[in-house]
């Protein structure tokens, strides 16, 4: 278990390094430098040529990657010049919203897809399992913002159901602070619905025709009980994996949902971001995101191992 | 009955992809109205005889409007994705190759692109290049570069033991040769495969980076910028938000379909002969 920590870990660490390189060093192709586009095209050489040196902009890219990378172990993640604020203050701000609504997205989908998934591969081929895999194409096909704006239409200005727009943080109730972002979260959760429905059926049909069902009906426990004894749980258990790869690439997707619902979250800050090319911000952002995604993976796939012993033996116990 | 389902699903892509297909064609020699002709007189119109999809918040005609960026959404689309395999095929190749330090070298910084999630990369890339439609083909396809990259790097480390390769390096075929006419021919079907599918994601990355402000850039018309435009009237007018829409989605849902469609047929069979 120890030696798998460890080589996650490395590997994690390999990653995030890459991630810092290639935000550090695409973000310096940016047209025109920092110090430019904070002062503005008119501002003076002297001014630009000022602002540079104290924003050590003259220093060499590697020094300048180095000390950045320095900083952020600091704490300091720069500072955005739009808002002119610490890019850390601003993105934790926002954190709650992004977060609240991909994990509410992830309390949905799961269920909704485990439940159609492991139906329609128990039933293939009828008529459950073709609406499930019209569901399946139809979630990946659908564009977000559509689907939120056609929800919002339905549910929000006519049904009233939700409010259109606009995000009630926890501390003003709990009950409308879930309210508001229902609806996000469940067109974020159709979205995932693709994948995850696919993910539960092939893991249950697999489960179905391991060896382990044929003798359990072999010895007399009949198709149900083998099924809910045997083939659901090991049919749960390998999309685990998955379902944090997803959690984590949702936490990154969410600008979009968060544009048509205006909720204040880290997408909006984003597009802000990406629209004024507020580069520490932007870079900020980036690097934040990455590394919510590799953490969270690197946390599933420790709990899958602990899970699992076979995968320890598979990955840690051969070499 | 197991050769049956893959037939409808190719079937059904194909078709959604030839309306697709079709509407981009006849834009070139023929469109109901002057796409760019505003109509304030006429703003919001519900389909009717003269508008058959309405007209938007400044009268000018939705029918048009789809037609001309349906050309925006398959020129995108089949261009960053040929960008993409392109790039992806050349590093993979790279890649599976070469030495072992080269080879994780390249791994590594794949498995570094591969972390950002979503569109986050190619928003990245839109704040270096700028807005615009070539500069959106161009995010897109570095978007796309480490699946393919991934895909042809597996794929060529799967033949490389084969017997034939083998046989074909000991009569001194060099690594470049041994790809291209020993190798490429065993992975074209999942190239092929990947590629459709890979269209329809595409066409949505796009549309969403023209949803944002980011990808193509007003007067030109795009699906995800006509959707975006029509976010401020929804409400009031939620017509004018479906067919854009719709038309997308069949657009994606066509490439996906096809893509799974061969999949099904094209490798599953390879795989087991």
């Amino acid at each position: 278990m120890l030696k798998i920590l460890g080589k996650r870990l490395l590997s994690s660490l390999a990653v995030l390094f890459v991630v810092s390189l290639i935000t550090f060093f695409i973000l310096k192709w940016i047209p025109g430098d920092a110090a430019q586009l904070i002062l503005g095209t008119e501002a003076s050489q002297e001014s630009l040529e000022a602002l540079r040196e104290s924003m050590g902009l003259n220093e060499p890219w590697l020094t300048q990657y180095g000390n950045w990378l320095v900083n952020l172990f600091r704490g300091d993640w720069g500072s955005s010049y739009i808002y002119g604020e610490s890019v850390r203050t601003l993105i934790l701000q926002r954190l709650p919203v992004t977060f609240s609504v991909t994990i509410f997205s992830m309390l949905i989908a799961v269920p909704v897809a485990a439940l159609i998934g492991i139906l329609s591969a128990l039933f293939k081929d009828s008529p459950i399992d073709v609406f499930s895999r019209s569901i399946m194409q139809l979630g990946t096909a659908i564009p977000s913002f559509w689907l939120g704006m056609i929800f919002m239409i339905v549910f929000a200005a006519n049904l009233k159901w939700f409010p259109v727009t606009g995000y009630v943080p926890p501390s003003d109730g709990f009950l409308s602070f879930l309210h508001s972002i229902a609806l996000p979260s469940i067109v974020l959760a159709i979205g995932e619905l693709g994948i995850l429905i696919r993910l539960f059926r092939s893991s249950m049909l697999t489960a179905l025709e391991q060896d382990f069902m044929q003798s359990a009906q072999v010895k007399g426990l009949s198709r149900a009980t083998a099924i809910v004894k045997y083939a659901l749980r090991s049919a749960v258990i390998a999309p685990i994996t998955v379902i944090g790869n997803q959690t984590a690439k949702l936490f990154g997707g969410t600008v979009i949902i968060e544009t048509i619902f205006a909720l204040p979250g880290i997408g909006r800050l984003l597009l802000t971001s990406v629209e004024q090319r507020d580069i520490e911000l932007l870079q900020g952002i980036v690097l934040f995101i990455t590394f919510m995604v590799v953490f969270i993976n690197l946390i599933t796939d420790l709990l899958v191992a602990a899970a699992n012993p076979l995968i320890c033996l598979e990955t840690g116990g051969k070499d | 009955m197991k050769n049956k389902k893959p037939k409808f699903s190719v079937i059904l892509g194909m078709v959604l992809i030839s309306i697709i297909l079709l509407l981009c064609l006849v834009s070139f020699f023929w469109l109901p109205y002057d796409p760019d002709r505003m109509d304030t007189a006429n703003r919001f119109a519900l389909p009717t005889a003269a508008h058959l999809l309405g007209t938007d918040q400044f009268g000018r005609d939705v029918l048009s409007r789809i037609m001309v960026a349906s050309r925006s959404a398959l020129l995108v689309g089949l261009c960053s994705v040929s960008v993409g395999a392109l790039i992806g095929l050349v590093v993979g190749a790279v890649a599976a190759m070469s030495g072992p330090r080269l080879q994780s070298l390249i791994m590594r910084v794949i498995d570094g692109f591969m972390a950002f999630p979503g569109i986050l990369l190619a928003m990245m890339l839109v704040a270096v290049l700028g807005k615009g439609q070539i500069n959106a083909v161009i995010a897109i396809g570095i978007f796309m570069i480490p699946s393919f990259s991934r895909l042809v790097y597996s794929m060529i480390l799967e033949n490389k033991t084969r017997l034939h390769i083998k046989a074909a390096r000991s009569y001194g075929c060099g690594p470049v040769r041994i790809v291209i006419s020993h190798i490429f021919p065993d992975m074209l079907p999942r190239m092929v495969t990947q590629f459709s599918s890979s269209i329809g994601g595409a066409i949505l990355t796009e549309s969403s980076l023209s949803f944002l402000g980011l990808g193509i850039q007003p007067p030109s018309a795009s699906w995800g910028m006509m959707l975006s435009e029509a976010r401020q009237y929804v409400l009031s007018y939620p017509f004018i938000a479906v067919a854009p829409g719709v038309v997308l989605l069949i657009a994606v849902l066509g490439f996906n379909l096809l893509g799974d469609g061969l999949n099904d047929r094209l490798v599953r069979k390879g795989v087991r002969s």
